[in-house]
């Protein structure tokens, strides 16, 4: 991919970018602070808790900790809603609705082109985005469980542990850019967009713990670290990578299907029935 | 005028007249028949005096979800009037320049913009009223006869039961007219509207408990909780001479070596409990109310500012 286009697609989203850097290294930097500045005053306040097994003394104080780390992984996981909108709007709906598309492929840069271009960057930008926030948010989530009283198995916690909360984003992206080149006009394209991934999330996170068999039908005590899921079923923690890695294959995969289908569809477009005359030279 | 902005925002107003008629038809639905049907199970399991009895467990599924469903739906009316408002009702005809024909074509700015707000205004005052309402007499009706249902102070419930949401969605109408008037781009507008939206609601839930004298309660360490339900603004432990003593709350004071001896150490002889009770209701509702719209009117004042000034710069430079 030439440097000159790839610059081009960043600049035209240059807010979009800010907004984005602003919001994980923003989360990253809270992160650190809540995990060895907050944590040490809540620890301090549980001190005076000693020799007192119950689990209420000093639960508000762990609030001050529990409290934000939960809202991190929950604007993570939900960003998806984000950047699908985004994707749809900005990213492919407006140009396709101002025309801008349409001189672009008369500019000698090809549709198919045109489309990778902006599918390629925001796909760069999030994998690093995520590659940064997901390694602290695993390292800041594990450094003291004894203050959280959450669990692996929480949605937002389970996405924001691997690369599945990327994987969403990555669907979102293609998803809205699909919905758009079906749609044709930003607003519109936004909302659908927005709605068909919300579907999508619910639907796959109901069947989230189908996706690996459960443990427990033999009437044994659960684990502390279990995942539980009522009737005595459970997921033992050693199930979070086949869970996580299954769930973000198939995110991945409706990601790849939607690429596919924009491909054809814009190909589809932007080849006329006729091919237009030719105007001889002379 | 008014043809002219039904004609342009057709769709908008087709989009708004089906989520009224399915959000408020599902509010009505719950209302009626499915409170009906959820007392009942409830009384058929609350009558139940053998290890198994037959109950209509659906009922009460069915009761849980959609309220929680309807409930959200209603919240997130503010956030999609704002939305609109930064995209398609200001912000896109600068884009496109067709403001500026208007106003060259014998409409003042400011007529402009008030016949763009009045009837949105209008509508979206009516019908976000009519699903509060509904709403607030949804959740009443079923909170005597349904053992599971919210309390009057879950935030959720508290927010669309009550004329807040209706303030917050002028608010939010508001907000997206002055940011597509400011951005002067459609879709940059939409995401600080409802960005803006989302701050002013944050701010609500966070001076709403301060917004009205809470009432104290003290009460004995032997109770498993403070007394005194409700909006809490603060939990404390007091010792004999009346010092207050915070943050560490345990549990009941008489399972031996459980909280007793924490309790001891601390000197803490009994709770106190600052907190809104159900009769704080209407006060904290509408002083919040109020605020909020004094703020939709500090955004609809400056989107006209902006107009005329706009419009002022525009005839010096022509001239």
């Amino acid at each position: 991919m030439n440097t000159g286009r790839l610059r081009t697609v960043l600049l035209l989203h240059r807010a979009a970018l800010v907004v984005w850097a602003a919001f994980v290294l923003g989360s990253v930097a809270y992160q650190v602070w809540l995990t060895e500045v907050t944590a040490d005053d809540v620890h301090a306040t549980l001190a005076a808790c000693r020799d007192t097994p119950s689990n209420y003394c000093g639960l508000w104080a762990a609030q001050d900790y529990s409290g934000p780390m939960g809202w991190i992984s929950t604007f993570m996981y939900y960003g998806f809603w984000a950047v699908a909108a985004w994707s749809a709007g900005a990213l492919i709906g407006r140009e396709l609705e101002s025309g801008t598309a349409r001189l672009a492929w008369t500019q000698g840069v090809t549709p198919a082109r045109w489309l990778a271009d902006r599918l390629t960057v925001p796909a760069l930008v999030l994998v690093i985005g995520g590659a940064v926030f997901v390694p602290v948010f695993r390292w800041a989530w594990s450094a003291h469980r004894d203050l959280m009283g959450d669990n692996w198995g929480f949605a937002d916690v389970f996405a924001a542990r691997g690369p599945l909360v990327v994987a969403y984003a990555l669907c979102a992206l293609a998803v809205g850019t699909l919905t758009a080149l079906l749609v044709r006009r930003a607003l519109p394209a936004m909302a659908v967009a927005v709605a068909v991934m919300i579907v999508l999330n619910r639907y796959v996170e109901k069947h989230r713990p189908d996706l690996w068999p459960t443990v427990g039908s033999d009437g044994g005590e659960p684990p502390a670290t279990a995942w539980q899921l009522g009737d005595g079923l459970y997921h033992p923690a050693s199930h979070f990578w086949p869970l996580h890695l299954i769930e973000t294959g198939i995110v991945l995969a409706v990601a790849a299907l939607a690429v596919a289908a924009a491909f054809l569809l814009l190909r589809h477009r932007t080849q006329p029935a006729h091919p237009p005359r030719q105007e001889s030279p002379a | 005028m008014t043809r002219w902005l039904v004609r342009l925002h057709r769709p908008a107003l087709v989009v708004w007249a089906v989520a009224l008629v399915l959000v408020g038809g599902t509010l009505a639905w719950l209302w009626g028949p499915l409170t009906d049907a959820a007392a009942a199970a409830w009384r058929q399991y609350n009558a139940c005096e053998a290890s198994t009895c037959l109950y209509d467990q659906d009922a009460i599924i069915r009761y849980k979800d959609l309220y929680t469903y309807a409930t959200f739906a209603v919240l997130a009316v503010p956030f999609l009037v704002a939305a609109w408002a930064g995209a398609a009702l200001t912000g896109r005809e600068l884009e496109q320049h067709t403001a500026e024909l208007a106003w060259t074509q014998g409409v003042s700015p400011t007529r402009w913009l008030l016949a763009k707000l009045a009837l949105p205004a209008t509508l979206v005052t009516a019908g976000t009223g009519l699903l509060v309402l509904l709403h607030h007499q949804m959740w009443w009706a079923g909170e005597s006869v349904i053992d599971n249902t919210k309390s009057w102070y879950d935030p959720p419930t508290f927010y669309a039961g009550g004329p807040i949401t209706v303030a917050l969605a002028l608010a939010g109408l508001f907000a997206g007219a002055l940011a597509g008037l400011v951005l002067r781009r459609s879709l940059a507008a939409l995401g600080t509207a409802m960005v803006a939206t989302g701050v002013l609601w944050a701010g609500v839930q966070w001076v709403l408990p301060h917004l009205w004298s809470p009432v104290t309660v003290v009460g004995s360490l032997r109770d498993q909780d403070p007394p005194g339900g409700g909006i809490t603004v603060s939990t404390d432990l007091l010792t004999a001479s009346g010092e207050h003593v915070g943050g560490t709350y345990c549990g009941r004071s008489d399972y031996p070596g459980e909280c007793s001896d924490l309790y001891d150490r601390l000197g803490a002889v009994s709770w106190s409990r600052d907190h809104h009770p159900l009769s704080h209701y209407w006060p904290l509702q509408l002083t919040a109310s109020a605020i909020v719209l004094a703020v939709a009117v500090l955004l609809a004042l400056a989107a006209f500012r902006v107009t005329t000034a706009r419009t002022r710069s525009a005839s010096r430079s022509a001239s």
